[in-house]
């Protein structure tokens, strides 16, 4: 094994090892400690302790939502960065969460439902609709969009939907007070039986994903060399693109919008382990969840006792990110 | 400098800045004026004043254009109540807004060399939403105190932006991605706050973050207008100082142009314009957007003409009030929902039309 | 130390953390064509970019008429130095009349914004360059040539002592590559403009100068009037290829013939 190899291997295992503390810590940290023995006595052995209870019933769910939710952000930023060759290209920022926001708005105002599992669809159908809008436009015009280029395209969108939602609020006053509370982008309170719903999909997204990623190599070269090594560009594109839809809609449905996680990790993990998407993509997909889950034991804790929703967390924390990664000269001269 | 006659005998004529007359005043004094922008700003100035009067005609009441003019002459009507009292005050706000708001766009795209920038995506409007909705949920809801709120939460972000963008110089693609991030982030930040408050707090947040000419008078105007005064010469200076900003930095050294001031110089006008008119309505979303652009297109010069941005975007706001008003009446809609819904299609047409060499990429 | 206008002492010019030339003297003679050769990444765009005060020097200084650039307001700079960047951005949709006219723009305040000299200027810039038909055409539309020379020509209406130059014939076929230097040259003899070009061709350098420098990683390897120095040996040490210089057919300027080209291989499969 070659000294490069090896160093990733180090790296996914310490990945591996960062997972496993960020669940414990999240099983562990909240209101309510919960020492890492008795949660480790409670997910094995049951009990009907009020500390076991908080872990089964609440953070459990919690923090399978957000290992999710993280894992579908991270790979879904890291593919449509990939098949956008933009280093910004994430669904918070091209508007595809937002999308999912007018879906739940929709159903609020519309169809009359009221649970978090009802909205899940909705959320899903907005985020695919804004998610074709996006690419449509990111990919019109000659040579692809420029990082500039897509960002204010994202942003353009972002304010399309906000004002649509902002014309159903405003007719509809009562939806208004059921939406604020999910725009927020959060996975307390979540239900278990929304991860149930949600983890097929991000199976077939992950499976999309897989099919496509040995081409994400062939692309990063640009279009006529991939084409040259005999890839099917556009073939290649749109599996890419309906498998980060599907991942982006399946976690902005289960926790509605969260910024910057999808931007932030994959270039984390390229700092890590390189530009291979064999190595890549599951990097991404380890601190995805890590990234996420530190994120929302922080917002548990800073202003206790009440709760900072993760979505704020990672916001706060992306924007740094974003500046360093728009003060590099290469991306600010693309 | 020496002159020397031409290199060799020629019948040519003169060549003149195209579309331009000369004014030469004095043997020293010379003006170009640009005769297609004048006559779009003069047919702009009509129409703004048709929609003017349209608008205060229309409403709960209908009142007869007649009635309209005589009040707006000072001459007594019966109608004045109504007209002078009622929707005047909203209406001149919304002109003023409006009139900001497309010269800060014109000011903010000349900067960033970009038609797609605007205060709405450089943290400026963000900022000032997400002060505004944080001093509401803080107990803060009178429309009297608010615009100073906003103006300075405008105001710090777009500091924040640029000095975050700096790098031993403002490149624009930098400037416009950092705003954008900025955005996003006090977009999360406002919506922390909107499920703070209560009910009722949430309920005029949400409108407020739209941009809405509701309840808005006299009050919110006054400020706006005494701004825009004090800042006229200033806007002369930056009609002359923005041709420069259209060069790389390069070409403009070589022309003799302190690029950075001016860049610097323009940016802060547009900045504070667009917080005081985000101040006086919230934000109208992609009124700084669009005004620019279609005046530029009326005008065809290779600058963006100020003054026909600034006729152009109150055009804007007034007609998408007048819709806001009437369309669902009773019910009003606020007015950024229709500058947003006409904008953001505008926009990602010219994203989606622009030659890729020159839109972003020469940034 | 001679009256020449343009100077620089002591320069050190770097981009971030890579110092590309270090303490470097230079004169620009005045009435000249002076070319600045040398092979790829040598400093010599570098150099000209200071001179133009595109790029500010680390240390040292460049100086026009004894007085440090960095304390002449770049307004006043413009009046007597022209400049043409090597990769100039015209304003979307301008024409090429409107181009050219900005060029009078370190020569015009706000009360005077179109003078008869202005007019005399331009008219006489795009004359000189054959613009004039092109006067009403949008620059975005114009080929790589034509675009060339409408910048050339704003640089022109600029109406400097100096003009500074970087790699003036990129993008342009032969002809037009030609057309531009005895342009320049003209100039320079009918207006006793003085001249400095970064130039990659070295034969058209030696057809074109009246002094050459030669740079190499960062540092001046000679200079003077192509006749004295180029030679074999001089092209050896620059640009690193073996070379036969022989009399210019035409001008009797030094021409530089590469040696022959190295033995290929024999054929594969054969």
């Amino acid at each position: 094994m070659s000294g490069a190899a090896s160093r990733r291997v180090g790296w996914m295992a310490f990945g591996l090892l960062l997972l496993l503390s960020a669940v414990m810590l999240s099983l562990a940290v909240g209101s309510r400690a919960i020492a890492p023995s008795v949660v480790w006595e409670a997910l094995v052995h049951g009990g009907m302790s009020d500390d076991a209870q908080v872990v089964r019933s609440l953070r459990v769910p919690r923090t399978v939502i957000g290992v999710l939710v993280g894992l579908a952000l991270a790979v879904a930023g890291t593919v449509l960065q990939g098949i956008t060759r933009n280093p910004i290209a994430e669904p918070g920022i091209l508007g595809i969460s937002q999308g999912a926001s007018l879906g739940v708005v929709c159903a609020i105002a519309f169809a009359g439902v009221h649970s978090l599992t009802g909205y899940v669809w909705y959320a899903f159908v907005g985020a695919g609709l804004a998610a074709v809008c996006i690419y449509a436009v990111a990919s019109g015009g000659r040579g692809g969009a420029s990082p500039v280029k897509l960002a204010l395209a994202g942003a353009a969108m972002n304010a399309f939907l906000a004002s649509l939602i902002s014309a159903v609020l405003t007719t509809n006053a009562r939806a208004l007070d059921e939406f604020r509370f999910w725009d927020v982008g959060s996975i307390s309170g979540r239900d278990a039986s929304i991860a149930g719903q949600v983890w097929p999909f991000l199976l077939a997204g992950l499976l999309l994903v897989l099919a496509m990623a040995r081409g994400l190599d062939a692309l990063a070269l640009g279009d006529d060399i991939a084409r040259g090594l005999g890839r099917n560009v556009a073939l290649l594109r749109a599996t890419g693109a309906l498998g980060a839809t599907v991942l982006t809609g399946a976690a902005v449905a289960a926790a509605g919008p969260i910024a910057f996680t999808g931007l932030a990790v994959p270039h984390i993990a390229r700092a890590l382990v390189g530009p291979q998407h064999r190595w890549l993509l599951p990097m991404a997909a380890l601190l995805g969840p890590v990234m996420l889950l530190l994120a929302d034991v922080l917002g548990r804790v800073v202003v206790r006792p009440s709760e900072v929703p993760v979505a704020v967390m990672t916001a706060l924390a992306g924007v740094p990110f974003l500046v360093a990664l728009v003060r590099r000269k290469k991306v600010a001269a693309a | 400098m020496t002159y020397l006659p031409p290199a060799g005998p020629s019948g040519r004529s003169p060549v003149r800045p195209a579309g331009h007359t000369v004014v030469r005043a004095g043997h020293r004094g010379s003006f170009l004026l640009h005769r297609r922008a004048l006559a779009v700003a003069v047919v702009l100035a009509v129409l703004l004043a048709a929609a003017v009067v349209a608008s205060l005609c229309v409403g709960e009441s209908y009142v007869a254009p007649g009635e309209v003019v005589r009040v707006l002459l000072g001459l007594p009507s019966p109608d004045e109540l109504v007209v002078g009292t009622l929707r005047l005050p909203r209406l001149v706000t919304g002109v003023l807004v409006g009139a900001a708001f497309g010269v800060s766009g014109a000011l903010i795209q000349t900067v960033a060399r970009n038609p797609l920038a605007s205060p709405d995506v450089i943290g400026v409007t963000h900022g000032a939403g997400a002060a505004t909705v944080a001093a509401m949920t803080f107990g803060l809801t009178s429309y009297a105190v608010l615009p100073y709120v906003s103006v300075v939460g405008g105001l710090l972000a777009a500091l924040l932006v640029y000095v975050l963008a700096w790098r031993g110089g403002l490149a624009a693609s930098r400037f416009v991605l950092v705003g954008i991030g900025i955005s996003v982030a006090l977009g999360s930040l406002a919506r922390l706050f909107v499920t703070k408050g209560d009910y009722l707090v949430a309920q005029q947040a949400k409108t407020w973050l739209t941009g809405s000419l509701n309840g808005r008078g006299y009050d919110q105007a006054a400020p706006l207008a005494t701004v825009l005064v004090l800042l006229v010469p200033f806007l002369l200076w930056a009609a002359r100082a923005q041709r420069g900003a259209a060069f790389d930095e390069d070409t403009a050294t070589a022309l003799g142009i302190g690029l950075g001031r001016v860049r610097l110089g323009l940016s802060v006008l547009g900045v504070v314009l667009a917080s005081v008119a985000t101040g006086a309505a919230g934000p109208v979303d992609f009124v700084a957007l669009l005004a620019p652009q279609i005046a530029r297109r009326l005008t065809r010069t290779p600058h963006i003409p100020l003054m026909c941005s600034a006729l152009m975007g109150a055009l804007i706001v007034v007609v998408a009030d007048l819709l806001a008003r009437r369309l669902l009446a009773p019910l009003e809609l606020p007015v950024g929902v229709f500058t947003a819904l006409v904008g953001a299609p505008y926009l990602m047409w010219l994203i989606v039309s622009a030659r890729s060499s020159r839109t972003g990429g020469t940034a | 130390m001679t009256g020449n206008r343009l100077t620089a002492q002591g320069l050190t010019l770097a981009y971030e953390d890579r110092v590309v030339v270090e303490d470097l003297d230079v004169e620009i003679p005045d009435g000249e064509v002076t070319v600045i050769v040398g092979p790829n990444a040598c400093g010599k765009s570098t150099l000209l970019r200071a001179l133009g005060r595109l790029l500010k020097p680390r240390r040292g200084a460049v100086l026009l008429d004894g007085t440090d650039l960095s304390r002449i307001p770049t307004r006043r700079i413009a009046q007597v130095v022209g400049l043409l960047p090597q990769t100039p951005v015209a304003p979307e949709g301008i024409t090429v009349a409107d181009l050219v006219s900005r060029g009078r723009q370190p020569h015009q305040k706000w009360w005077q914004q179109w003078s008869e000299t202005d007019e005399t200027s331009v008219t006489e810039a795009m004359e000189r360059t054959s613009t004039a038909d092109l006067a009403e055409r949008q620059v975005d539309e114009l080929s790589g040539g034509q675009r060339q020379r409408v910048w050339i020509a704003m640089a022109l209406a600029q109406d400097t002592d100096l003009l500074l130059l970087d790699e003036p014939t990129t993008y342009l076929d032969i002809a037009h590559q030609v057309e531009v230097l005895d342009l320049v040259r003209q100039l320079n003899r009918e207006r006793g403009r003085t001249v400095v070009a970064v130039l990659h061709d070295l034969n058209q350098a030696a057809r074109y100068a009246d002094h050459l420098i030669a740079m190499r990683a960062g540092r001046i390897v000679a200079q003077g009037p192509p006749a004295d120095i180029v030679t074999a040996e001089l092209v050896g040490k620059v640009f690193g290829l073996a070379s036969v210089v022989v009399p210019d057919p035409v001008t009797g300027d030094p021409l530089v013939v590469p040696g022959p080209p190295r033995q290929a291989g024999p054929p594969r499969g054969a």
